[in-house]
C-alpha cells in the first residue's frame, strides 16, 4: 500500500474485474485499496460510454484487478526488496 | 391452481380486497370486534369452487366489495388513503373486517392487511380469488377446517381482505415487498418464529390496514389450528415444489409446539432481500400462519394435507423454517414504517407498476405500490438461485446446527406423535443432494509456467504460485522440461539467497549506530556467514554440468543484479574471481543478455577493477583479447554497452597504474601483453562502430596517445567520440 501511497498525484491505469480500464490520477488510497481517480477517462475503447461524464471516481478495492503503475515512478528493485522482506515476514 | 385468478382484473380497482389478506390480528379483543365483513355464511361457501372460476360475476362481486373496502376504509382512515387515483376508494389496502386498527403491542407492525371486507359482505364471498388459493380440491378442506372458526374467521377468501386473526403478513410489513401475486413471503413465519407463546391473535394495526405493502392474503387463522397440515409459506421456492422431497435446507422451520400447531414459517429463502426485510412481529398471530394466499400464479403445492389456502409451499416433507431470518428482523420491522396509502411514488415507479400490474393479476396501485415489480418467473428465477446456492455435499458439516435440531426434532416428534400422520413433523427445507461431485484439480501444470497455475475453486480461492520444481525423470521428451526446471530452480534458488541478501543489506545499513566492539564483531562475522553463503552458493549449482561456476546465475538477469548487490560485500579475492568468470564468459554472457541487466554490473566490476593490481589487470585483459583468433570477444565487447564500458574500465585502470608512479611489480611478460593489448584494442576500436559506453574514462586518450601515433589516435578519437556523443576526450 505504500507503493500506492508514493504514487498519488500520479497517472495510473486502474483494470477492473469487469475488464473496464480506467486512467486517471490517483487521488487517494486505503488499506483496502480502494482508489480515488480523479479526470478519469476510460482508456480502451468507449465501449463504457457510461463513464463518458464521469470526471472522478472511487473505485472499491476489491474489484480491482490490476493497477498500472507509470514505470517511470517506481522503483522495481526497491518494490522487488520490499516484497521479498514482507514475504520474509510472513513466514516468520 | 388459479392464483391467477382475480387478479385478472383489469382495472385498477380491482384486487386491493383481494390481496393481502393476511389476517393480522393484534389483539384477542380486535378479534372479537372485528366484524368479518365478509358474509357470516362462511360456511356456505362452496367448497366445489373452484379458484379458476373467475367470471365476471366474480369482478363484478369483486368490484362490489372494493367499494365496500373503500368506504370502510375511508371511514376507519380517512379520505387520503387513495392516493393513486384509482378508482377504489382510499385505504383499500388494509381492511380489517371491521376492524378499528388496533394498535398492534409493540410497534404496529405493518403488516399484512387483511382485507376487511367491510360494509355489505358481497355474495360471492367465497371467492375463489383468493390467489394463493391452494389448489381446488384443496379448497373444500381448507373451508371445513374454518368451519369451526365461526364469523370471525372467514376470511377464506384471500381477495377479502379481513384477517381477524391473521398472522400479518410479512409483506404487509414491508411495504416495499410486494407482489401480492407471488406471496412469498408469509407473515405467518415471523409470528411463529417470534413469539412462540403468544397466541394472541392480533388484529391487523391500522397501520397495517394502511400500507399497501401487505398483500398477501393470509387465511388465517381461521381453525388454524393445529391444522397445520399446512405448512405456511410461501415460500418463494415454488419452482422447487415438485421437489419438495428433496429439498433439504437451511431454513428451518420452527415448530411452536406449545401452539398446538405444527405451524411452520414458511421457507423464507434466507438470502431473499424481500423475506430479510419483513420484520417478524412476535405478535403476530401465529395462527395465520396456515392462511397465506398467495396471489400468485403458482399453483399451490398439491399435498392433499394442505389447507386449501395454504399457499405455503412445502418443501420435502420436512420443510423447515427459515428461522434465522426472521429473528433479527423481528425488531426491525417495528420500526418500519410503511409509506401508507399516500404514496408518493416516483412517476417511473408508477408507471413501471401500472405495466406489472397488466401483467399480473394485479392490485390496485395505491393498494400496493411495490408489488408486481418482479414477474412470477423471476421470482423463480432467484428462488431456484438461491435453493441451489444451499445446495451442499456435507449438509452435516456445513450446516451442522440445523440438522441437528430438525433430526432430533424428528426424533421428539416421532416419539410423541406416534398416531397422527405427520402432521406435525417439522417442515425442513430441503434442497437438493449433491450426488456428483467435481473433481478439479488444484494444481495444474500448464507448460512453460512458473510453478502451479493457480486454480480457483470455492474452497481454495486462489492457490499462490510457488516456483516448486518437481524433480522428474530425465527422458528423450523431457529435456526442455529439464531446462526449464533448472532455470526454475536457479530463479528459486536466487530468490532465497536475495533473503538473506536483504539481511546482509539491513545490517549493513544499521551499521550507522555505535555499537560496542564484541557486538560489531559478531555482527560482522554474522554477516560474513552469509555472504559466504551465498557466494558459495552461487558458485556451485547443481546440476554443475551448466557451465561452471556462476554462470547459471549470471545469465539469468536477476542473479546478475543478485550478485551485482553482492559484490560490494565481498573480499577483493573473491571479486576478482568473479571478475574474471564475468570477463572469461563475457561473450556469453552478452549474447544472452536479452534484458540487458548486464550494465548492472558494470559499477560493482569497476570498483573491483579499481583495486586490481597490475597483473590482475593484466590477467583480466588476457581474457579479452586471447579467445578465439579473431578476437571475437573483443569485437563483440565493441558492440555491447558493458562489454565495451568494462573494456575501457580495464584499460583506463592500466593507464592510470602506469601514470601514478606506485611500483607495479609486474610479472614477467606483462608489459608486452600489455602493449599488445593496446595495439589490439586500437586497432579494433577504430574498425568498428562502437556502442555508447556506461562510461567512458578520460584518461584512455592519453593511453592511446603515448603507445600510438598521432593518426591513430585521432581516428579514435573521432570514432569514440561519434559513439558517445561529445568530445570526451582531451585531444
Amino acid at each position: 500500500m505504500m507503493l500506492t501511497l508514493s504514487l498519488v498525484g500520479k497517472d495510473v491505469v486502474v483494470e477492473l474485474k469487469n475488464d473496464l480500464s480506467i486512467c486517471g490520477t490517483l487521488h487517494s488510497v486505503d488499506q483496502y485499496l480502494n482508489i480515488k481517480l480523479t479526470d478519469i477517462s476510460v482508456t480502451d475503447p468507449e465501449k463504457y460510454p457510461h463513464m463518458l461524464s464521469v470526471k472522478n471516481c472511487f473505485i472499491r478495492g476489491s474489484v480491482v484487478r490490476y493497477v498500472q503503475l507509470p514505470a517511470d515512478e517506481v522503483d522495481t528493485q526497491l518494490l522487488q526488496d520490499a516484497a521479498r522482506k514482507e514475504a520474509m515476514q510472513q513466514k516468520q | 391452481m388459479k392464483y391467477s385468478r382475480v387478479w385478472r382484473r383489469g382495472d385498477d380497482s380491482c384486487v386491493k380486497s383481494m390481496l393481502t389478506c393476511t389476517c393480522l390480528c393484534t389483539s384477542q379483543q380486535a378479534k372479537d370486534v372485528c366484524q368479518p365483513e365478509w358474509p357470516e355464511n362462511g360456511g356456505e361457501w362452496s367448497d366445489g369452487e373452484d379458484g379458476t372460476n373467475m367470471d365476471c360475476g366474480l369482478l363484478q362481486a369483486m368490484a362490489e366489495e372494493d367499494e365496500e373496502i373503500d368506504v370502510h376504509n375511508e371511514e376507519t382512515f380517512g379520505m387520503d388513503l387513495d392516493v393513486h387515483g384509482t378508482t377504489e376508494a382510499p385505504g383499500d389496502l388494509l381492511q380489517f373486517g371491521d376492524l378499528p386498527p388496533p394498535p398492534p403491542p409493540p410497534p404496529p407492525p405493518p403488516e399484512l392487511k387483511p382485507p376487511s371486507p367491510h360494509g355489505s359482505p358481497s355474495p360471492p364471498r367465497q371467492r375463489p380469488q383468493y390467489l394463493s388459493r391452494a389448489p381446488p380440491g384443496q379448497r373444500g378442506r381448507g373451508r371445513a377446517q374454518r368451519g369451526g372458526l365461526g364469523r370471525g374467521q372467514m376470511f377464506d377468501d384471500p381477495a377479502v381482505m379481513r384477517t381477524v386473526q391473521g398472522r400479518p403478513s410479512i409483506k404487509g410489513l414491508d411495504s416495499a415487498i410486494v407482489d401480492c401475486g407471488d406471496a412469498m413471503y408469509q407473515n405467518t413465519f415471523e409470528d411463529d418464529y417470534m413469539a412462540p407463546s403468544s397466541r394472541k391473535t392480533r388484529r391487523v394495526s391500522g397501520s397495517i390496514l394502511q400500507d399497501s405493502a401487505i398483500v398477501c392474503v393470509i387465511d388465517g387463522h381461521r381453525g388454524q389450528h393445529p391444522t397445520s397440515n399446512f405448512l405456511d409459506t410461501p415460500y418463494p421456492v415454488s419452482p422447487f415444489r415438485g421437489r419438495r422431497g428433496e429439498l433439504r435446507g437451511s431454513y428451518p422451520r420452527r415448530q411452536f409446539g406449545h401452539r398446538g400447531l405444527s405451524r411452520m414459517h414458511p421457507s423464507v429463502v434466507p438470502g431473499s432481500p424481500i423475506l430479510s426485510r419483513q420484520p417478524l412481529t412476535p405478535r403476530q398471530h401465529y395462527n395465520q400462519t396456515g392462511g397465506f394466499m398467495f396471489p400468485t400464479n403458482r399453483p399451490c403445492p398439491s399435498t392433499q394435507s394442505l389447507p386449501p389456502k395454504m399457499m405455503q409451499h412445502r418443501f420435502g416433507a420436512n420443510s423447515p423454517r427459515p428461522s434465522p431470518i426472521y429473528s433479527p428482523s423481528s425488531n426491525s420491522v417495528q420500526h418500519f414504517r410503511y409509506p401508507g396509502p399516500v404514496t408518493q411514488l416516483h412517476p417511473q415507479h408508477k408507471r413501471l407498476l401500472s405495466q406489472k400490474q397488466r401483467i399480473f393479476q394485479r392490485k390496485p396501485d395505491n393498494w400496493d405500490p411495490y408489488c408486481n415489480l418482479m414477474t412470477a418467473k423471476e421470482k423463480e428465477w432467484i428462488t431456484r438461485l438461491q435453493m441451489i446456492q444451499l445446495q451442499s455435499e456435507h449438509p452435516y458439516l456445513e450446516d451442522y446446527y440445523y440438522q441437528e435440531y430438525y433430526r432430533r426434532i424428528e426424533a421428539k416428534m416421532a416419539e410423541e406423535e406416534l398416531g397422527i400422520r405427520g402432521k406435525r413433523e417439522p417442515l425442513k427445507l430441503t434442497t437438493p443432494y449433491i450426488t456428483k461431485t467435481d473433481s478439479y484439480t488444484p494444481v495444474v501444470h500448464i507448460e512453460g509456467s512458473l510453478g502451479q497455475v493457480a486454480v480457483s475453486t470455492c474452497y481454495s480461492p486462489r492457490r499462490a504460485i510457488s516456483a516448486v520444481h518437481a524433480v522428474q525423470g530425465k527422458g528423450p521428451h523431457e529435456e526442455q522440461k529439464d531446462i526449464r526446471q533448472q532455470r526454475l530452480e536457479v530463479l528459486s534458488k536466487i530468490e532465497k539467497l536475495f533473503v538473506v541478501l536483504l539481511e546482509v543489506e539491513e545490517t549493513e545499513r544499521m551499521k550507522t549506530t555505535v555499537l560496542s566492539e564484541a557486538e560489531e564483531r559478531r555482527l560482522r562475522e554474522k554477516t560474513q556467514a552469509k555472504v559466504q553463503h551465498i557466494y558459495s552458493q552461487l558458485q556451485h549449482h547443481e546440476p554443475l554440468d551448466s557451465g561452471g561456476e556462476f554462470l547459471p546465475f549470471l545469465l539469468v538477469s536477476k542473479g546478475k543484479r543478485l550478485l551485482a548487490r553482492l559484490l560490494p560485500f565481498l573480499k577483493q579475492d573473491t571479486a576478482l574471481r568473479i571478475l574474471s568468470i564475468v570477463t572469461c564468459n563475457l561473450p556469453t554472457l552478452m549474447s544472452r543478455d536479452t534484458e540487458e541487466a548486464l550494465p548492472v554490473l558494470y559499477p560493482p566490476l569497476r570498483n573491483v577493477i579499481g583495486g586490481l593490481t597490475f597483473s590482475q589487470l593484466i590477467e583480466a585483459l588476457k581474457d579479452f583479447t586471447s579467445d578465439s583468433l579473431t578476437c571475437e570477444s573483443l569485437t563483440l565487447a565493441c558492440q555491447n554497452k558493458f562489454g565495451l564500458s568494462l573494456l575501457y574500465a580495464l584499460l583506463s585502470h592500466g593507464e592510470k597504474l602506469l601514470s601514478s608512479g606506485v611500483p607495479l611489480e609486474p610479472s614477467i611478460g606483462d608489459f608486452e601483453t600489455w602493449t599488445d593489448t593496446i595495439f589490439q584494442v586500437a586497432g579494433q576500436l577504430s574498425q568498428c562502430s562502437l556502442v555508447e559506453p556506461l562510461l567512458l574514462p578520460s584518461n584512455l586518450l592519453t593511453l592511446f596517445c603515448r603507445y600510438l601515433d598521432k593518426r591513430t589516435v585521432h581516428q579514435l578519437k573521432s570514432n569514440m567520440e561519434s559513439a558517445t556523443g561529445y568530445l570526451a576526450l582531451p585531444s
